[in-house]
C-alpha cells in the first residue's frame, strides 16, 4: 500500500468512526448506555492523561511527568479546576523537576 | 448575537490549546518526515485525518506495514463512537452538512471544550465548536507544515511535549469531576490504564481502559 493510500484509508477510518452517530441521529440513549456515554469522556481524558503522565515510557515509573501530574492536580485544586491553572502549575512542576533530576 | 458570541468564545477558549496543538503539529511533521513520509503527505495527513493519536500511530507503525497502522487507526477510532453520540445529543437536530462538519474535526480537545461549554450553558454549541475547531485545526495544520519543513531539528521528548499533552487532558478532565461516581471513574481509569499498559496492545490501551472505567461508572448508582 502506498503512503498516499495509507493516509487516505486512515482518514476514512477516522472519519467513519466520528460520523457514526452524527450522520443518523438516534434517540438519546438512556439507561446503562446513556450513563456510559455520560462518563466516557471523563474516562477517556483520564486514560490519556494517565498514559502520558504516569507511563510515559510504557511502564509506571517516577519521572518529571509524574511531577507534572501532581502539579496539574494541585493546579486544579488551586485554580478551581481551570484548564489554564492545570497547565501552568503542571508545566512548571515538570520543567523544574526535570532540571533538578535530569 | 448568540451564534457569533459563541463562536468567539470557542476561539478564545481554544487559543491556549492552539499553541499546544501547534507544537504537537510540529512534532508530528518532524516524526512523519523522519518515518519516511514526504513532507506534503505529512501535511495532507493533518488536513484529512486531524487526529494526533492516529497520525502518530501511523508514523510510528508505518515501517511495520499497512495492517498494523490500520488496526491501530481502527482501535483509536473506536473512542470516537461514544463521543459522536454525546456530541449528537449536545447539538440536537442539525442539517446533514452541519453534522458532517461537526464530525470531521471531532477531536478530544474540542470535544472536551464543547462538553465543558455546553455544561456551562453556552448559547450555541455548534458555533462554539466551530470556533474551537477552526482554531485548533489551523494550529495543527500550520504546526505540521513547520514540522515537515524543519525536519529533525526538534526533539519532542527534549521539549517535554508528551507531558504537556497529558496535562492538557488532565485539565479537560478536571471540570468533569463533580460527583462521587466521577471519582470512581477517575480511579478506575487510572488503574485500568496502568493495567492495560502491561497487558494490551498499544492500539487498544486507551480505548479498553476508558471503556472499562466508563462501564463501571455506568453501573455505579449515586
Amino acid at each position: 500500500m502506498s503512503d498516499l493510500l495509507l493516509v487516505l484509508t486512515v482518514a476514512a477510518i477516522t472519519f467513519a468512526s466520528r460520523v457514526a452517530f452524527l450522520v443518523r441521529p438516534r434517540p438519546a440513549p438512556e439507561g446503562l448506555v446513556g450513563r456510559f456515554l455520560d462518563v466516557f469522556p471523563l474516562a477517556l481524558f483520564v486514560a490519556i492523561a494517565t498514559s502520558e503522565l504516569l507511563t510515559p515510557a510504557g511502564s509506571p515509573e517516577v519521572t518529571p511527568a509524574l511531577a507534572a501530574a501532581v502539579g496539574g492536580i494541585a493546579g486544579a485544586a488551586i485554580f478551581r479546576r481551570a484548564l489554564l491553572g492545570v497547565l501552568a502549575v503542571g508545566a512548571v512542576s515538570f520543567y523544574v523537576v526535570r532540571a533538578l533530576v535530569g | 448575537m448568540p451564534a457569533s458570541s459563541s463562536f468567539r468564545r470557542g476561539v478564545r477558549d481554544s487559543i491556549l490549546i492552539f499553541f499546544a496543538i501547534g507544537a504537537f503539529g510540529v512534532a508530528f511533521g518532524v516524526v512523519a518526515v523522519d518515518a519516511g513520509f514526504a513532507g506534503w503527505l505529512a501535511v495532507l495527513a493533518s488536513l484529512l485525518i486531524v487526529s494526533g493519536a492516529a497520525q502518530f500511530a501511523m508514523a510510528g507503525l508505518v515501517a511495520t506495514g499497512a495492517a498494523p497502522v490500520l488496526f491501530a487507526a481502527t482501535g483509536l477510532g473506536l473512542r470516537h463512537l461514544p463521543m459522536s453520540a454525546t456530541l449528537a445529543r449536545l447539538i440536537g437536530p442539525q442539517p446533514l452538512r452541519t453534522r458532517l462538519r461537526m464530525a470531521f474535526i471531532l477531536v478530544d480537545e474540542t470535544f472536551g471544550l464543547t462538553v465543558h461549554a455546553a455544561a456551562a450553558g453556552v448559547d450555541d454549541v455548534v458555533a462554539y465548536k466551530t470556533g474551537a475547531d477552526l482554531t485548533l485545526y489551523s494550529g495543527w495544520v500550520t504546526g505540521t507544515v513547520v514540522g515537515a519543513l524543519i525536519g529533525d531539528a526538534v526533539d519532542p521528548a527534549a521539549a517535554g511535549l508528551g507531558a504537556l499533552f497529558g496535562l492538557m487532558f488532565l485539565g479537560l478532565a478536571a471540570p468533569l469531576v463533580r460527583r462521587r461516581r466521577d471519582w470512581v471513574v477517575v480511579a478506575t481509569a487510572v488503574g485500568a490504564t496502568l493495567a492495560a499498559t502491561a497487558v494490551l496492545p498499544e492500539a487498544w490501551r486507551l480505548t479498553g481502559a476508558a471503556g472499562a472505567a466508563a462501564l463501571i461508572g455506568a453501573f455505579f448508582h449515586e
